[in-house]
Order: structure tokens, then sequence, then C-alpha cells
């Protein structure tokens, strides 16, 4: 009851009115009644019951909070808030150095930005992702479902359906390898059709778009609390035209970040936004630099920028508040077709099916191979493998 | 904007009539603080009139992935492409050029890109079943003259390309009557031309594709090495207009482009292309290649790997189009060869 005036979630004018009238506490407000505040402050008397109104609401409000003892000035130990994030779950991309350079994969409750050029793969790992984060326990993914917010079009279902059969085909073969009950269990409810179902497709063809799907996230997120990954792709698209005045690009950039953020904290979920390269004009020479600016550096916790080096592609680690900056080489496979040289393999299962001429070969999800054969790829770094005939 | 028709309180309606907020885009574009010290209302009842707006902007707007893959509709779905009237390329591309995107055709000159673009101008005039949509194209050149008379010879020997369609329904469609040709030199005349003109046509629904011969053209002349953030800005700029009309309705966009030489390693490497010798990357950099979905090169450069038996059937250089990049396609080619018919690939 003496919680200070200057702290209820009036309307400025309101407030100031209320501070020269000489109001402090919410004690002195409830006295008065409405009929008094309208006199001393000069406001209808319809507006002072509205005023008591949200202040009595709030009043209640802070006796449910502090009896419940949660709310957003909850205070926590160092110690406990290092055991929940232990705990938290990481989305494999299936590429195990990338995982290692991540420490483990995409972290849940940040947000991570991935830069690169035109034709690197960055949509590849959004969808790669999204169908990653629906991976059962038991083997090891997070069991959560993906919203894919879409802002150039560049989301191709039948490619997503693809890769959605490689890693339902993936977990059948890891559960006749391991042959557990709760392996089988879980691969009664994963199939493609239950991928794709998991997979919240939003299209935003403008900037205005995107705020106002940025606004409605929230209320999504808490209708389907499974979903564990939200996907801008791309975040720099609706922003790099149209836009005379800088400063407002960059007001509603950092407001729509501390949403994501917010958004990834609440949900407890991975926020994975793509960006653009544009080229920086130095003293001597240019070079590739992310999208949107200096200040937008600033939104994202984890930057992971893809690149090329002749034909090999390349991500590097740019910004991570836990993992060291390193770069390692990647590949986006298809299909790898029959006639397959396996090098040498460790610790992998083999599983030749002699019925359909095909080749299927389980990994672990940490462990390196060497793998070649006609489509030329190095070591145990393929993003994704479909395996056809 | 009639706020009225919004579920929000009388009070904030008031609020938004008071302070003279005419859209929903004003609205979005002012941060929750400055939107209630503008109206004069307290942080809960903005929160609430940013919900109310947003949801008015984007309701209904939810698909899963699911019910994409499983639309069977030619309007809506996305296995929906154009083809190229030819199999063995329909095969490269996975069934045809996608409809919402730009799609590029880059190569150095007299590879073909101009014939690819006129076969496509025919393609889309066939009905929906032969990979088709329909309806006519618009013709956008801006350097040479428009090919009539070659686009005459490829209409009379239609029926010799697209051997898969009936004779007498190829017969019924007015080719000539359903491309549409425009002349635009200079970056004033094109602004106006997709602007006004196309938008017209689009909207009319007498067009469904859009070929831009060539957009490096435009660049070529009137941009220094000092103009480049000018030149960057109307490549955006151009870029953000097309791929707006392609998503509103549903259009195919093409833009050819040329080559230029490049420098460093790495730019030529993607594209893996050489030209006597040099390695040639298309134009216009990365500015321009941010706004495409896909990107094709076209060359007349015979590839190594080519196998030997290819060569003995076919009279004229082999040619060579290879995906560079698209979202739902691995980066792969095949040979292609341009006869009096039209432009055919090679198994």
């Amino acid at each position: 009851m003496q919680r200070d005036v200057g702290s209820l979630p009036l309307a400025p004018a309101l407030r100031a009115r209320l501070f020269t009238a000489g109001f402090q506490t919410v004690q002195e407000l409830l006295e008065t009644g409405p009929c008094g505040l309208s006199r001393e402050i000069g406001i209808s008397k319809e507006e002072a019951l509205e005023l008591l109104q949200v202040v009595r609401q709030e009043c209640h409000g802070d006796v449910a909070r502090t009896a419940a003892g949660s709310g957003a000035s909850r205070k926590c130990t160092a110690l406990e808030l290092l055991e929940e994030e232990q705990a938290q779950g990481f989305i494999i991309t299936f590429c195990s150095a990338l995982d290692n350079i991540l420490g483990g994969g995409v972290q849940l409750t940040k947000i991570t930005e991935v830069c690169g050029a035109p034709g690197v793969g960055k949509t590849q790992l959004c969808m790669q992702l999204a169908v990653d984060v629906q991976i059962p326990e038991c083997f090891g993914g997070v069991a959560g479902e993906a919203v894919f917010i879409d802002t150039e079009g560049s989301f191709i279902v039948d490619r997503v359906a693809d890769i959605a059969a490689a890693c339902v085909q993936h977990c059948h073969l890891i559960a006749e390898a391991h042959q557990e009950e709760d392996h089988l269990k879980a691969l009664e409810t994963f199939s493609v059709e239950s991928i794709l179902s998991h997979i919240y497709y939003f299209r935003c063809r403008d900037y205005i778009e995107l705020l106002a799907q940025v606004y409605l996230l929230p209320d999504f997120l808490s209708e389907h609390s499974k979903v564990r990954l939200v996907v801008v792709d791309g975040i720099a698209f609706p922003f790099r035209h149209d836009f005379e005045d800088l400063s407002l690009r960059t007001r509603l950039l950092n407001g729509l970040a501390q949403q994501l953020i917010i958004i990834a904290n609440d949900h407890k979920s991975a926020v994975v936004l793509t960006n653009q390269m544009t080229t920086r004009i130095g003293q001597s020479q240019s070079t590739l630099v992310p999208a949107l600016g200096e200040s937008w550096g600033h939104a994202a916790t984890v930057r992971l920028i893809f690149h090329w080096d002749n034909s090999q592609r390349l991500a590097t680690l740019y910004k991570s508040p836990s993992q060291k900056e390193s770069t390692i080489p990647y590949h986006i496979t298809v299909s790898i077709s029959f006639g397959l040289e396996i090098a040498s393999c460790k610790g992998i299962f083999r599983h030749i099916d002699k019925s359909v001429n095909d080749v299927f070969i389980v990994l672990p999800f940490s462990c390196l191979m060497n793998v070649t054969g006609n489509t030329g790829m190095s070591p145990g770094l393929l993003i994704f493998c479909t395996f056809s005939l | 904007m009639d706020w009225d028709q919004f579920d929000l309180n009388p009070k904030v309606i008031a609020a938004l009539k008071k302070a003279d907020i005419k859209s929903i885009k004003e609205i979005l574009n002012l941060s929750g603080a400055d939107l209630q010290r503008l109206m004069k209302l307290s942080s809960a009842d903005i929160q609430c009139l940013l919900k109310t707006v947003s949801h008015m902007l984007r309701r209904n707007s939810m698909l899963t992935a699911l019910q994409l893959y499983q639309d069977k509709d030619h309007l809506t779905s996305q296995n929906q492409k154009l083809s190229l009237g030819c199999s063995v390329l329909d095969n490269l591309l996975k069934g045809g050029i996608p409809l919402v995107g730009i799609t590029e055709v880059a190569g150095e000159s007299s590879a073909g890109k101009t014939q690819i673009s006129l076969q496509l101008c025919l393609c889309v005039q066939y009905p929906y079943k032969y990979g088709g949509l329909e309806s006519g194209a618009v013709y956008i050149c801006t350097e040479d003259v428009f090919p009539s008379k070659r686009l005459q010879q490829v209409i009379d020997q239609q029926h010799k390309l697209r051997a898969d369609v009936p004779a007498e329904v190829i017969q019924k469609i007015k080719f000539g009557n359903s491309i549409f040709v425009e002349h635009a030199a200079d970056l004033d005349t094109f602004h106006n031309c997709i602007t006004k003109r196309i938008s017209l046509l689009l909207a009319r629904g007498m067009v469904r594709l859009v070929v831009v011969d060539s957009i490096a053209a435009l660049f070529r002349c009137e941009f220094g090495a000092s103009d480049s953030v000018t030149k960057a800005r109307y490549l955006q700029t151009f870029g953000a207009q097309l791929h707006s009309l392609s998503t509103r309705f549903r259009t195919p966009i093409v833009c050819i482009n040329q080559v230029t030489d490049t420098v460093s390693d790495s730019e030529a490497a993607q594209c893996c292309c050489s030209v006597a010798g040099n390695r040639v990357s298309p134009a216009l950099g990365i500015t321009w290649a941010n706004q495409l979905l896909m990107r094709l090169m076209v060359s007349r450069t015979p590839q190594p790997e080519r196998p030997p038996g290819v060569m003995s059937h076919h009279t004229g250089s082999v040619r060579t189009l290879r995906v560079v990049f698209a979202p739902h396609l691995p980066p792969s080619f095949c040979y292609y060869t341009v006869k009096l018919e039209g432009v055919k690939g090679i198994k």
C-alpha cells in the first residue's frame, strides 16, 4: 500500500498532474476517493474512476506476486543461473564440427545470427534447424516446434520435406542399431508429415508486416508452448531499401532486437536470424561485412559468418560469449550416390540393404568419418545427407 | 484510415483521431514510449492498441509447412512452376522457374540468354497442364532492339519444340498477341516502366512473366567508381520493386545479366565459369545478388567433364546451363543447344 505513485502504469500527463497535486503513495490516492481526486487534479469523474481501478488492479497484482514469489524482479544466484544454463538444451545442426564450435549446437534462449553472401547456405541451415528442433529427446534433440518467418520467399517446402525425410531415416537407423524401447516409441510419431505440421510458417512482405508479426509472437508462443525455435529469414531484406531516414531504421531494428530477446528468454526458445553481407570500402581494399550497420552487431548473442574460400564453404564463429573464435569447413549435401568408398570409419554402423541397392551409414552425432566418392566431400562435415539410389 | 472499424476502446480511438495518426504504418513506426506521449495513454492501452493493429494486419496469415506441402491448387501451390519448354532443362530446375521471386540468367554475350527468355515468353502462354501460366509476357529491352524476326521464327516452329502438346492447342494460342515489348534505356524510364506500366498489365492479369533484358546495361554507363552508393541504392530499390510485384501477382521475374572478369579467386570459384581462360562472374556485385532467389549461368565454353558421346550428335556449339544458387536446387549443370525451334537440352 505504500507503493509510489510514479511506478503505476499511467499516462505521463496524468502522472505529472498527480505529482504536482502532491500525491506520493497509492494509499493517499485510495483514501481520497474519486470525487476528491477529480477535484484536486482537474480530471473528469470517469477518468478518476478509471485511475482508481488501475490502482486497485496493480495492488492486487502486487499482492499476488509477492505471494507466489516469482515475477520480473526475482533474485537468483549465479550458481542457479549456471545450473539452468547447463541443463539447457541445444538444437543440433547435424554437422559435428559446427556443433563443436558453437559449444553443442544452437543455444536456446539466445539470439544467433547467421550472415553470409547469397548462395552460401543460410536458408539451408535455417530449414535444417526447423527440422532438427523436432528430434525426440531420446535421440538427443529438444522435441520442440518451430516458427519460420520468411521475408524473402526462399522457403521451398519440397526441400524441407527432403531434409525431414532424411532426418527420419537417420533416426530409424539409430533406433535399429540400438534397439531400445523409447526410441521405437518416439519414432511412431516422428514422420515427415508430423515434422512439417509443426513448422509454423509466416510470410512477411515488408518491414511493417514483420514488425506486426513480432508484436503478435508472444501470444502465439503462449498458445503453442512447445515452440523452441523462431527463425527470421532474413532480417536484412525488408530493412535495406525504402529507408530515407536511417535513424528510424536503427530505432526499429533495436526495438525488434529487444522484443526478440524477451521472446527468447520468456519462452526458452532459440532465435535464429539471417543477415546479408555488404561491401565496406576501406582505405586500400574493400571487405564484406554483415549488413544493417554497426549497431545491429550488438543485437545477436552469437554471430556466425558463412563465406567461401575458393570452392570450399567455411563457417566462422565471429562472436560468442562462451566459445572462442574459430573457422570450420562445411558442405551441403543432397544425396550420396551408390558407389561410395568409405575410407575409414571410426565407431559407425554400416547397414547394407541389398534389396534397395543402398548403403546406409549411421553416424552417432559426434563422430568423424572419412567419406570420399564422386561427390568429393571431405571428412565428417556433412550438414545433411539424404540417402538415395 | 477508419479507426472506428477496429476493435478498440473508444478512448483509444478518440486519442488516435486527436493525434492525427492516419495509418497502421505510422503506429508501428513509433516506439511504445513515443505513442504514449503522443496519445496520452497508459502503456497497457498502448500494448493493447499495438496488438489489435498487428492482429488486423496479420490475421489468418499462418500456415504450417504441411499445408504448404499438400497444397495442390495451381493458384497457390509452391509446386507450380514455369516450364522452360524442354524436359531436360526442366529436370535440372526441378520443374522450372519458381513463380515468386527474381531469377537471374547471367552469361557472356551470345551464350543464349535472349534465346532462353524468348522461349520463356512463349512457354508462359501454354495451359497449366503443359507447364505454362495461360497468360502473356512483358519483355523489357534496355540495350538492343527486340529480336522480332527471331521471335517469329520460333513461333512458327513451336509444334516442333513442344512435341508433347497436341497441335490444336498450339494453333489456338496467338503467341505474338500476348508479348508486350517495352524499351527502357535509362534508369528513370525503367523506374516508370516497372512502377506504372507493368503493374497495370499485371493487375489486369494480361501477363504473368516479366523479362528484363538486361539489368546490367542500365548501370554500365551511368555510374563511375565513386557513385557506388547511389548505384547500390538504385539496385536495391529496383530489386525491392520487382520483388514486391512478383509476390503480389505471383509472377516470375527473369533478369538477364552480363558478366565481368573477376579479380579475386573467391567470387570466381563460386560461379566456376571460365571464358577463354579468364574467370567471370555476374555483374552488379553482391548488392544485386542479395535480391535474387535463383541464379543461373550460361556459357559457351566446353566443360572439361563433358562425356565424349555428346558432341557427335550436335552441330553447332554445345552450351552449358549451370545453377549457381537456388534454395531448392544443388549446384548442377546441363548442356543445351540453340536450334531453329528454340533451346533444347541435351541428355
